[in-house]
């Protein structure tokens, strides 16, 4: 049963006066363990199917349903509950937080999924020991390198065990050998864990780890 | 529990200082402000504090302890025989030219009493006998005139309206709003020194209550035998002499302004800081949000921010204010600041804090969390 299900989304903006559709009539499904690329061009709608299926947007039509839950966009205040329990997100700048350590910043996710204490800590260990950064647990950001940064952000999206991961262009700020490792890591790690995981991207060597490749343009699905 | 709303603001030291440094400002802005006029004040009836006189009568409508006006100094035998008053005595309260050695006119208020250690004052003598006031033209200076009258010390003699008298002891804290010095003498030789418009006349009458009576009813009783007088509790006579210099000099408005200036500073201060490093950290809180966090969970972070902010502010600015107190003390000022009055800095400071942090709470309450995708 898939764990991640689009029926015929459609998503438009209001510039000015003008809307302006950005997806159109999408369907897409994951299943658990599955690994799918989603390429286009610049514009194509990748960023906005992805926070979508992220529950981070509302569709203007269609429906999204996350891990059997059928997600309401009448109601966004009931996203976040649905992020916490149900999606892990890497992000192409990693965004982590400067202030924390590599540990704590997997910490820190843990806690707002309501993990706290020993508990978030052994679990944030795991996590990280699983991107191969067990002895990196009490770095700053600002200490490590790119492919580090990721890794860190790879455990923070793997901790809590969502069954979801979302991933916009990881690689893109990596160089070549160390981004196939990521990703080689990640799609492993998922694969391991029965995660379900779709990667944005524009980088080539997804294709080679993925097992689908859906390609998207004017905000619709080709085959 | 990570504790991201510390880490955050600890991780960029210099900003934080800046907000520290632009609370304790105000903290101490405050402290110190309110502090000098409650100095002040404390002034204004300092003597009304320590005279053990449970009633005071005046003439009508005397505005405060040193503006006192005259009455005939007979009526105290109205007040003694009313029942349950213990003791009335006269006090002779007058300003008195003081010729210096070096021919220069000062000015000093003499108090002047029959018994001075039956109602508890001067309270700090530091040298001489107060019973020996009685004994001929002699009265008490506290250290204070000094500032006015240069050096002096007991033995020495002053003209006080072209009558010589000699000091024969010393009082430390007895102090007046205006500043004038305070002596203490005689109640006659008062009278004398204040001339023929002092005569037979005096400006207050303390009352000692007796053990059990009903300080109402005494008051009461008094008020009709003297219906051209006012009586007064201790505790309102000081009060209207507090309250007649923070109204009438604009002193307390002045506090007030500043006061509202240095809250005002702080505010702006937190608010801008908070407010510019939320700007710079739109992207993390846009991160916590795409990772699960709700709105309020940033409130929390920009909240407790704010509180920790408020707490060192507060406690810098405590001590600056501390630290400013023997300055203040060299220049014979007056710094109280009274646990109220920390207690509700303390709370005024979060609470500022806090509302200032409300800047910040409007921008993050709009934050896309989609911004995470953007490069």
């Amino acid at each position: 049963m898939p764990v991640l299900q689009a029926h015929d989304v459609s998503k438009e903006f209001r510039e000015g006066r003008e809307t302006v559709p950005v997806l159109r009539g999408v369907s897409l499904a994951l299943e658990p363990g599955e690994v799918v690329a989603l390429e286009g061009p610049s514009g194509s709608g990748k960023t906005t199917l992805l926070s979508i299926l992220g529950c981070i947007l509302s569709p203007s039509a269609g429906r999204v349903v996350v891990d059997g839950e059928t997600v309401d966009g009448r109601r966004p205040d009931r996203l976040p509950a649905i992020r916490r329990r149900s999606i892990g997100f890497v992000f192409q700048q990693y965004n982590l937080f400067p202030a924390l350590t590599a540990l704590e910043n997997v910490e820190y996710a843990l806690n707002v999924k309501g993990v706290k204490g020993a508990a978030a800590r052994t679990e944030a260990e795991r996590a990280l020991a699983a991107v191969e950064l067990g002895d990196r647990l009490r770095f700053l950001p600002r200490d490590l390198s790119g492919g580090q940064k990721q890794r860190v952000a790879v455990a923070r999206a793997l901790a809590g065990k969502p069954p979801v991961l979302l991933a916009d262009e990881p690689t893109a700020n990596l160089d070549s050998q160390v981004g196939g490792q990521i990703l080689t890591l990640f799609r492993d790690l998922a694969k391991r864990e029965r995660r379900a995981l779709l990667i944005v991207t524009h980088d080539p060597k997804v294709r080679a780890i993925a097992d689908r490749v859906v390609q998207i343009r004017d905000g619709r699905l080709a085959a | 529990m990570v504790d991201l709303a510390r880490k955050n603001l600890l991780h960029d030291k210099l900003r934080f200082l800046i907000t520290v440094s632009g609370v304790a400002f105000a903290v101490a802005l405050v402290f110190v402000q309110v502090g000098l006029f409650l100095g002040l004040l404390d002034n204004a009836s300092i003597t009304i504090d320590h005279l053990q006189a449970d009633l005071w009568v005046t003439s009508r409508n005397t505005p405060n302890v040193d503006f006192a006006h005259a009455f005939p100094d007979s009526l105290v035998e109205r007040v003694r025989s009313v029942d349950g008053v213990e003791r009335a005595d006269n006090l002779l309260l007058a300003f008195i030219n003081v010729t210096q050695p070096s021919g220069a006119e000062e000015t000093a208020i003499v108090y002047g009493l029959e018994d001075f250690r039956r109602w508890g004052v001067p309270w700090h003598v530091l040298e001489g006998n107060l019973d020996d006031l009685r004994r001929g033209d002699f009265l008490f200076l506290d250290a204070s005139a000094e500032r006015r009258f240069g050096p002096f010390k007991v033995g020495d003699h002053r003209e006080f309206n072209g009558q010589r008298l000699k000091i024969i002891g010393r009082t430390r804290d007895a102090l007046s709003f205006t500043t004038t010095p305070l002596a203490f003498a005689d109640f006659d030789l008062t009278q004398r020194l204040a001339g023929e418009r002092f005569r037979d006349r005096t400006t207050y009458i303390l009352v000692k209550l007796a053990p059990g009576a009903d300080p109402d009813a005494v008051r009461r009783e008094i008020q009709r035998r003297l219906p051209y007088n006012d009586v007064y509790t201790k505790t309102e006579w000081a009060e209207r002499s507090r309250t007649y210099w923070v109204a009438s000099t604009g002193l307390g408005m002045n506090m007030i302004l500043t006061v509202f200036l240095g809250c005002l500073v702080g505010v702006v201060v937190v608010a801008q800081t908070l407010y510019t490093s939320t700007m710079e950290h739109l992207k993390e809180f846009g991160t916590v949000k795409a990772i699960g966090g709700s709105n309020a969970d940033i409130y929390r972070i920009l909240g407790q921010q704010a509180t920790i902010a408020a707490l060192f502010g507060f406690v810098v600015g405590g001590a600056m204010a501390w630290a400013l107190r023997p300055a203040m003390a060299a220049i014979h000022l007056k710094l109280i600041v009274p646990g109220s009055l920390a207690a509700l800095v303390f709370v005024g400071t979060v609470l500022l804090c806090l509302g200032a942090a409300i800047v910040s709470f409007r921008k993050v309450a709009r934050i896309d969390p989609a911004l995470v995708f953007r490069t």
